[in-house]
């Protein structure tokens, strides 16, 4: 069975509408955060895809990068929620609100 | 113009060390008072004896310098650059001639008597470092306007002489009528002033400078420019400051100042500087100038004359007299020139000079008698202080004799220069002016007569009493002075230059004047007599009020007439216009501009506000408007 382009790139779009909407919808900062993450592998998906189809190595290239930046800012991101549960007892984001007007 | 401060002085025939000794003894004159103010201001603020020595040491110093320097016969002027702006130079120096050797003679000798006759008559009061520090600011600036070699100089001291009178008047400030009297001196003061600084700056912009001494040599040459609104505005300053129709009204208020207040400032000097500025600038005058001036000076004279008849209180009937006498003064100068010469300043000098000594008289020896009288000056509750007060009653007797013209006495020479003059010149002046001198002589004798003849008619009266050596050594000096005031050849030589403007009647024209003041005098002088006859038998009320009601309350209405017309005008037109305005303001500029553009900045942030919920789910809704709308510009949609 042949994949073509569009299948990869209709797959990673939903991915990343998947992501882009539980970072909108969700309240848990632990979900919206794995969100994120989801939005970030659709994206690099996408550049897989296109790599491959093009025959280049550019968009291989762009996932290395993504990949490294993105597992240092797992790291950052999931120290700032556990310090964030600590002082503040919750990680829910509507009652994270002392920067409302 | 030079750019670096300099010093000219030139003058006649004397070596050039003169000069300077001159000019740093003119300079000298005008530091001491100033320092006697600045010393009392900053040292002795609670320490009135010291205060008062100081001042009175000053005053001292002032008339001593100042004959000494009208004796020497030097004339001098030096100047020196004091502000720059561009092409345009305000210098400060002295123009030291015969007109200023007089007038500054004046200023020190009735300033001296002042100050001493004020050691007696404030002895008591409780804020006396205030009162001299003022009478020494007064000096100071006064000496200012005297010495001044230019107009903007002059107008400066011209302001400070009106600070130093709002200051004097408003010296018991506990009294509501002493400080509305010192607010309504200053502001009348305001408009006259106005008008002065205008004419400053025109004269500026016309004839290229407003030095005295440059002024002077262009009229010589003829290069004047002509210009009627220059002198006519100058006078504006004058009208205000010697308080001449239609602003008169602050001078018989300004006498709840302390009596040697109104004997130095609203009688002898201050109110006569407006004159002696006239005198400055005579070579500005043009012919229908001085037909405005001239008939300003009469018509105050009569007006002023008028009023003073119906007048209760000593220091008023001596206030509408000095107004009248002012009148005098200003007609004279408005007369203008006789055979070529400017007569009118003459006259108007020499009045100023006989009036400075005759008025401060009369205004001490009504001080000597409020003191007596425990700070009663109602005449109708004096009377019988002939017996009780000697010296004051008989140096009295000498000024009112001076006022009114007795012959041989100053007051009869330097008004009969007036009418002499007024008769070459003008048919209508010299009538008025005539009648006038009767007027003079009624209401002098009036208040001789009710305050000093007949018996006590009030407690204070019958326990009145003479205020030892410092109320009377003043008086007598000033009363000397108004015997002899009247012959010139007595003054020093310096005032020549002035003296031989005066002009002089002779042949017929000198037997119509003496009839005419003589007989106008005798007119005057024996109504009143007549008329108050039986002083003693009328408690407190006045003959003429009671002989004559209608005459009496239509001199009522007139005086109240100028009062009664500022007063309409300001609570009904000036109120009215100030509450126009006041609603444009609310609802204009507090309203549209201010609480509008308040407003339109609160919605802004109002609405900024609204977009700021602290929730992570609105900020990514506004991350998404951000970037499709950055999307839309990069596609170039928009």
């Amino acid at each position: 069975m042949t994949q073509t382009l569009d299948s990869y790139v209709m797959l990673s779009a939903l991915l990343f509408a998947i992501g882009f909407f539980g970072v909108l919808l969700r309240r848990n900062t632990l979900v919206i955060y794995m969100s994120l993450e989801l939005m970030l592998v659709a994206s690099t998906l996408a550049l897989v895809a296109f790599s491959h189809f093009n025959d280049t190595i550019d968009g291989d290239v762009f996932v290395f990068f993504i990949l490294t930046v993105a597992a240092a800012e797992v790291a950052v991101g999931l120290a700032i929620i556990v310090a964030l549960f600590r002082m503040r007892q919750t990680v829910l984001v509507n009652q994270l609100d002392a920067l409302k007007h | 113009m030079p750019s670096d401060p300099q010093t000219l002085a030139h003058g006649i025939a004397a070596s050039a060390r003169d000069f300077d000794l001159c000019l740093d003894l003119a300079a000298a004159i005008l530091l001491a008072p100033l320092a006697s103010a600045a010393a009392i201001t900053l040292f002795l603020r609670r320490r009135g004896g010291a205060a008062a020595l100081i001042s009175t040491a000053a005053a001292a110093a002032v008339a001593a310098g100042a004959l000494w320097l009208a004796f020497a016969g030097e004339r001098f002027t030096g100047s020196k650059e004091w502000l720059r702006l561009g092409d345009f130079a305000v210098s400060i120096g002295f123009k030291y001639d015969g007109l200023a050797a007089l007038m500054l003679s004046v200023v020190g000798v009735v300033g001296l008597c002042v100050h001493v006759f004020s050691l007696g008559y404030m002895a008591e009061d409780a804020s006396k470092a205030r009162y001299f520090g003022g009478l020494s600011v007064f000096m100071f600036s006064m000496i200012g306007i005297v010495l001044a070699d230019n107009l903007f100089m002059m107008f400066i001291f011209w302001e400070l002489v009106g600070f130093s009178s709002y200051v004097l008047i408003n010296h018991w400030h506990e009294r509501p009528a002493a400080s509305a009297a010192a607010k309504k001196a200053f502001i009348v003061n305001r408009v006259g002033d106005f008008g002065f600084l205008l004419g400053i700056l025109m004269c500026y912009g016309l004839q290229g400078t407003v030095n005295l001494g440059e002024l002077a040599q262009k009229a010589a040459a003829g290069h004047l420019a002509y210009s009627r609104a220059i002198p006519l505005l100058l006078f504006c300053g004058a009208v205000g400051k010697s308080a001449q129709l239609p602003l008169q009204v602050w001078l018989p208020d300004a006498m709840e100042g302390p009596t040697p207040v109104s004997a130095l400032i609203h009688a002898a000097t201050m109110v006569a500087a407006g004159i002696y500025m006239l005198c400055r600038i005579h070579v500005l005058m043009v012919p229908c100038a001085l037909e405005v001036i001239l008939w300003v000076g009469t018509l105050t004279a009569l007006y002023a004359a008028l009023c003073a008849v119906t007048q209760s209180d000593i220091k008023k009937v001596l206030a509408y007299s000095t107004l009248s006498q002012l009148g005098y003064m200003v007609a004279a100068f408005g007369l203008g020139s006789l055979d070529g010469k400017a007569s009118g300043v003459g006259a108007a000098m020499f009045h100023l000079t006989t009036h400075a000594f005759f008025k401060g008289l009369l205004f001490l020896a009504a001080g000597s008698v409020i003191h007596g009288c425990h700070h009663e000056q109602d005449i109708f509750r004096m009377g019988g202080l002939r017996r009780r007060m000697p010296l004051t009653f008989a140096t009295f007797t000498i000024g009112v004799a001076a006022i009114i013209g007795m012959p041989f006495l100053a007051g009869f020479y330097s008004k009969d220069a007036i009418l002499y003059l007024a008769f070459e010149n003008n048919g209508a002046v010299f009538a008025v002016l005539a009648f006038t001198v009767a007027l003079t002589a009624f209401y002098m004798v009036r208040v001789w007569k009710i305050a000093f003849l007949g018996e006590a008619r009030g407690e204070a009266a019958a326990h009145a009493h003479e205020g030892g050596p410092a109320l009377g050594w003043p008086l007598a000096v000033l009363a000397a002075l108004s015997v002899v005031g009247g012959y010139r050849s007595l003054y020093p030589r310096s005032f020549e230059e002035v003296w031989s403007l005066v002009p002089e009647a002779s042949g017929a024209a000198q037997g119509i004047i003496l009839a005419t003041s003589v007989a106008a005098l005798l007119l005057g002088a024996g109504a009143a007599l007549g008329l108050y006859r039986s002083a003693e038998a009328e408690s407190a009320e006045d003959a003429l009020r009671r002989r004559a009601p209608g005459v009496f309350g239509a001199l009522v209405m007139l005086k109240e007439s100028f009062d009664a017309a500022y007063g309409y005008y300001v609570a009904k037109i000036q109120q009215r216009f100030a509450m126009v305005l006041n609603f444009l303001d609310i609802v204009g500029l507090a309203g549209v501009v201010v609480r509008g553009a308040a407003g339109v900045a609160e919605m802004g942030g109002l609405g900024a506000r609204a977009l700021h919920t602290g929730r992570l789910s609105t900020y990514v809704y506004w991350f998404l408007g951000g970037v499709v709308v950055l999307w839309v510009l990069a596609a170039g949609i928009l």
